[in-house]
């Protein structure tokens, strides 16, 4: 199992995250699923990482969690000292909406608002917000601002949702297959946009996919199968998006 | 406004039309309630201010004659605080053109003195002048009746002096709100008037001067009713009294206390039905989209909102729908209202008969029917609320189908397509099915009410006056005289049968409840009037005891079997017990018989009749009247179709017009309901009628399962709902229960096929707008995103 370089970037600061043991079962007796068993893992501030594995393997369980809209089973989970796996309904609340902005595989914008509310919806919230037009310059969709979601294509309804997410300037920013639902020239547009805020704002990212060669745009590549972190691979120099070989 | 608030108002506008049926629906139950509370409010509040201006007696007697001397006593008594004395006597009109006989009662106005109590509205002309000779007041029913105007005259035959009388004004008075002849339930303003004369000339007319035959009294605060009743009765005997009584028996205070009685009964159970199905509506309506939504409930959870800023959202949008419905509901309430109080005067005659809106019912109803909406939407917010976030992300697990149970019979193998997969969804979510069903069966039922009511009134107008009443008219003598005097209404012209009768005035008292009316003596082979049992069989006179309406048994508190105290309050006053042998199903006015023989051994008087029942050729009718109206020892006659008209023309009217607007939101709740039954059955399946549609099912196909399924729901709704609905009339029939009207439960064919009708229509179009909406669905748009 590879070590994280000691001349790494990121690993001159603390981690943002510390995961030890991280067990998440669901159900119990025979019916039980473990979706994650003894996960360790720290993750650093403006680190671009992408979580590979099979369907099945556990990738969106570790991501839930780290986002606090899950809670482990067992184990460690610690967001700057604060621990997650200790924190109740209202301190999962409060961390999701000061932390971390989500991508989900299927956008999940609200219908009934046009681009730059479902933007606006969560600035409207935040603590220290950029404003909405800002936030969709940076995904490249000013123009398409008043649209109803139904009225954009899947690509851009994807980048309203990083938009959306990253408008509070989160510490994390996680993706759950931002690109499992578009095609490779649509998908591009996106991990673009994706690579564009870890880049400027320094936000700690990560995507899950399903596609290996997305993985030479990050830092530090991470394998999931069956619950199990059994891959650790540090990219000496990441690509830009344009360049991956798909 | 928040963007939260923006999505709300997007939304709302998506189901717009779903939240109106729900809205509406709610509008009609609040209108309902707030119109007949605040009609209730009208009423009660102009009558209790008529009263109170016009200084409207406590106590009522009436009498023979005595000195007005005596005046001074009945003042003494303690707890009286004013006394009215005064003439009050029946006169025979003379109207020309008017085939029948008609009459008038002529209330004394003192001359000099001021009138105390029972004071007069003088609506057009001016009062009596000081000394006016042949000069009196009108009656507005009458006058209005006839076209009387002051300056008018009129013929009337005082004690057998034929007068033109001059109509100085037109007048109301507290004791003739509602303007009816002593003794009978119901008015007829062309045959009977009130008139005023002043005292001295009426006096003089019947050699009355320096006495009174009538007396009004008001009672000191904290008096007894009681006492005083007892003390003014004993000083009345020696001057034939016929008994004090206070306002509960005072005819004209009756009927207008019995009208708002019939409007409590329907202020409640009706609309309360009406506000629980609304509240039924928006739980479904709520459930539908928190369900719908179940991905952006998790969205705005994944962003850090908390729980309760996702329930107090689908709060508010409840609050949306309950508030477009409330405020419809006050708004409707309050315009019905204004408009149906009119009808009150036609039957009514106040001073003023303002509407009044009943705000506590407004804002009570409102606010109750939000709290159970909001009661009904929070179980289903709560589950919004507390859906884990991750949980929500991920799609619902495909839903399990198996063949329906009604397949696997021998009919299954000719189901088609469509009909399979109709009962396998029905099956499959048996509790939503099943609470469509149940509000289908609201709808059913709630239109099976009000044409009970209407089909009440028309069996009460058969039953009364065709089953009970078999004379054309019954007649009354002025004295009470020997029973040969039937031989001469025998021979006048016209007359095929004749029956005689003798009505005494009486006080029955059983235990500490009494009521006074007309003990009517029937012969005992007679066949004009007839006692029937709840199967409308006639039932013979019983030789000895009496017979009484079911109603009036309530009244007294006794049964069939139980003793009666009778006082007769006529000049020979006696007392008897009698047994109450029989009791007769009656549903309009109350009623007391017995045997006319009988009735005569207890006023140890001969055989002796007071007024006969009569039944007239068709052809000879004009002649019989003609004669009537010429015979001096006649004093009334009644005509028992004016009666049934007048009864159609007043409590059926009222009731009526109540049943319309009823009737009309029953239907609206109707459609509401089936519209949001097949809007809700629509977005449940859009995603599923959707993949057929991209899998090559025509629209015709799609639709089809739709269809079937809602025609199933509804043909299963429909025994259930009539049933809930007959069982729900007979429960607010049944508290229509005064003296003046009782409603049977009748349900007839024609009803249950109205409910049917009216479902059919619904459903059909509700399905026909839900199946142009999935024909316009956008197919590719339905199944980009998982529901
Ligand atoms: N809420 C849940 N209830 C039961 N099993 C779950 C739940 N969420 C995930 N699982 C199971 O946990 C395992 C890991 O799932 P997941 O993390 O979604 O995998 P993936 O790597 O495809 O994202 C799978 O077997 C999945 O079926
Ligand atoms: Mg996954």
């Amino acid at each position: 199992m590879c070590v994280v370089a000691a001349d790494s970037p990121s690993s001159a600061q603390d981690p943002l995250f510390v995961v030890r043991g991280l067990t998440k079962t669901y159900g119990d007796g025979e019916a039980a699923v473990h979706a994650l068993v003894g996960v360790d893992l720290d993750l650093f501030p403006g680190e671009l990482v992408v979580l590979l594995g099979a369907s099945g393997s556990g990738k969106s369980t570790l991501l839930n969690n780290l986002g606090g809209l899950d809670t482990p089973t067992s184990g460690k989970l610690n967001y700057r000292g604060w621990s997650l796996d200790e924190a109740d309904q209202e301190g999962l609340t409060r961390y999701r909406r000061d932390v971390v902005g989500f991508v989900f595989q299927f956008y999940n914008l609200i219908p009934s608002l046009t681009a730059r509310e479902n933007v606006a919806l969560i600035t409207e919230v935040a603590a220290d917000p950029m404003s909405p037009d800002d936030a969709l310059a940076l995904v490249g969709l000013t123009d398409r601002r008043n649209h109803f979601p139904a009225q954009l294509s899947g690509g851009e309804q994807q980048r309203v949702a990083i938009a959306r997410a990253i408008a509070k300037r989160p510490e994390v920013l996680l993706c759950d297959e931002p690109t499992g639902a578009l095609d490779i020239h649509t998908g591009i547009t996106v991990l673009d946009a994706v690579q564009r805020i870890n880049r400027e704002l320094g936000t700690l990212t990560v995507i899950i996919t399903h596609n290996a060669a997305i993985a030479a745009m990050s830092d530090r590549v991470l394998t999931l199968s069956d619950g199990r972190l059994v891959g650790q691979k540090k990219n000496p120099q990441r690509l830009a998006v344009q360049e991956l070989q798909w | 406004m928040t963007h939260l608030d923006r999505k709300l108002l997007r939304d709302l506008r998506t189901i717009k039309s779903q939240a109106l049926a729900v809205a509406l629906v709610m509008a009609c139950g609040l209108a309902m309630m707030v119109m007949t509370r605040s009609l209730i409010r009208s009423l009660e509040t102009a009558r209790s201010e008529y009263y109170a201006r016009n200084r409207f007696a406590e106590v009522f007697a009436g009498l023979k004659r005595a000195p007005l001397s005596l005046v001074d006593e009945i003042a003494r008594i303690d707890g009286v605080a004013a006394v009215q004395p005064g003439i009050a006597l029946q006169v025979t009109l003379d109207i020309p053109g008017l085939p029948e006989p008609a009459r008038a009662e002529i209330n004394s106005v003192p001359d000099r003195a001021v009138q105390q109590l029972n004071r007069l509205h003088l609506r057009s002309g001016h009062l009596l002048g000081l000394g006016s000779r042949h000069e009196i007041l009108v009656g507005e029913a009458f006058a209005e009746a006839h076209g009387l105007q002051p300056g008018a005259t009129i013929s009337a035959i005082l004690n057998g002096r034929k007068l033109a009388l001059r109509v100085a004004g037109v007048a109301l008075s507290p004791e003739y709100i509602f303007e009816s002849p002593p003794g009978a339930a119901l008015p007829d303003n062309r045959t009977f008037g009130i008139f005023w004369m002043r005292y001295e000339e009426i006096a003089e007319a019947y050699s009355l001067k320096g006495g009174f035959n009538k007396v009004s009294l008001t009672l000191a605060p904290g008096a007894s009713e009681k006492h005083v009743i007892a003390e003014l009765d004993r000083m009345l005997v020696p001057y034939g009294g016929t008994g004090a009584f206070d306002r509960k028996d005072h005819p004209s205070h009756i009927r207008v206390s019995d009208e708002i009685r019939i409007l409590q009964v329907i202020s409640f159970g009706f609309p309360l039905v009406f506000l629980s199905v609304a509240a039924f509506m928006t739980n479904a309506v709520m459930s539908r989209q928190i369900h719908l939504q179940r991905e952006q409930i998790a969205i705005l959870k994944a962003f850090g909102f908390t729980d309760w800023q996702v329930g107090l959202h689908f709060f508010k949008f409840t609050l949306a729908i309950v508030s477009v419905g409330a405020l419809l509901g006050a708004v409707g309430g309050m315009l019905l209202g204004y408009r149906l109080v009119d009808m009150y005067h036609l039957f009514f005659r106040f001073p003023r008969l303002d509407f009044l809106v009943s705000w506590g019912t407004l804002f009570g109803a409102a606010g109750a029917s939000s709290a159970t909406a909001f009661v009904g939407v929070a179980g289903v917010v709560k589950r919004a609320m507390r859906l884990p976030p991750a949980q929500a992300m991920r799609p619902e697990a495909p839903a399990d189908y198996r063949p329906a149970l009604l397949e696997r019979t021998r009919f299954g193998a000719r189901m088609t397509l469509s009909v399979r997969m109709a009962l396998r969804n029905v099956q499959r979510k048996p509790w939503q099915s099943f609470l469509t069903t149940v509000a289908l069966s609201l709808a059913a039922g709630i239109l099976v009410i009000p044409n009970a009511f209407r089909d009440g009134i028309r069996y009460v107008l058969d039953f009364q006056w065709d089953l009970i009443q078999h004379e054309t008219v019954s007649v009354r003598l002025v004295e009470p005289g020997p029973a040969r005097a039937l031989e001469d209404f025998r021979h006048l012209p016209g007359v095929v049968t004749a029956e005689p009768m003798r009505t005494v005035p009486v006080e029955f008292r059983a235990g500490s409840r009494s009521r006074r009316l007309g003990l009517v003596g029937l012969p005992a082979n007679g066949d004009l009037t007839r006692i029937l049992d709840a199967q409308e069989h006639p039932k013979p006179i019983p030789a000895h005891g009496v017979v009484l309406s079911r109603k009036l048994a309530e009244v007294l508190g006794v049964e069939r079997g139980g003793l009666l105290h009778v006082r007769v309050l006529a000049e020979k006053r006696t007392e008897a017990w009698l047994p109450v042998t029989d009791l007769a199903e009656d549903f309009a006015g109350i009623i007391a018989y017995m045997d006319l023989e009988a009735m005569n051994r207890m006023l140890h008087s001969g055989d002796e009749i007071n007024g006969a029942r009569l039944t007239i050729a068709g052809g000879s009718w004009s002649d019989f009247l003609e004669a009537m109206k010429n015979s001096p020892r006649t004093s009334g006659v009644v005509i028992k179709e004016a009666m049934r008209d007048s009864f159609r023309k007043t409590t059926a009217e009222s009731i009526g017009l109540l049943q319309t607007i009823y009737s009309l939101f029953a239907t609206v709740v109707a459609f509401g309901i089936a519209y949001n039954s097949a809007r809700i059955s629509l977005s449940e399946r859009q995603r599923e009628l959707a993949t057929l549609r991209v899998l090559g099912f025509s629209q015709a196909e799609v639709g089809g399962v739709l269809v079937m399924e809602m025609v199933i729901l509804a043909a299963a709704s429909l025994p259930v709902g009539l049933a809930f609905g007959s069982l729900l009339a007979g429960g607010i029939l049944h508290s229509v229960n005064t003296e003046t009207v009782r409603l049977p439960l009748v349900l007839t064919g024609a009803n249950y096929a109205y409910s049917v009708l009216v479902m059919t229509l619904a459903t059909t179009l509700s399905l026909w707008f839900a199946c142009r909406k999935l024909n316009r669905l956008d197919l590719v748009g339905a199944l980009k995103a998982p529901e």
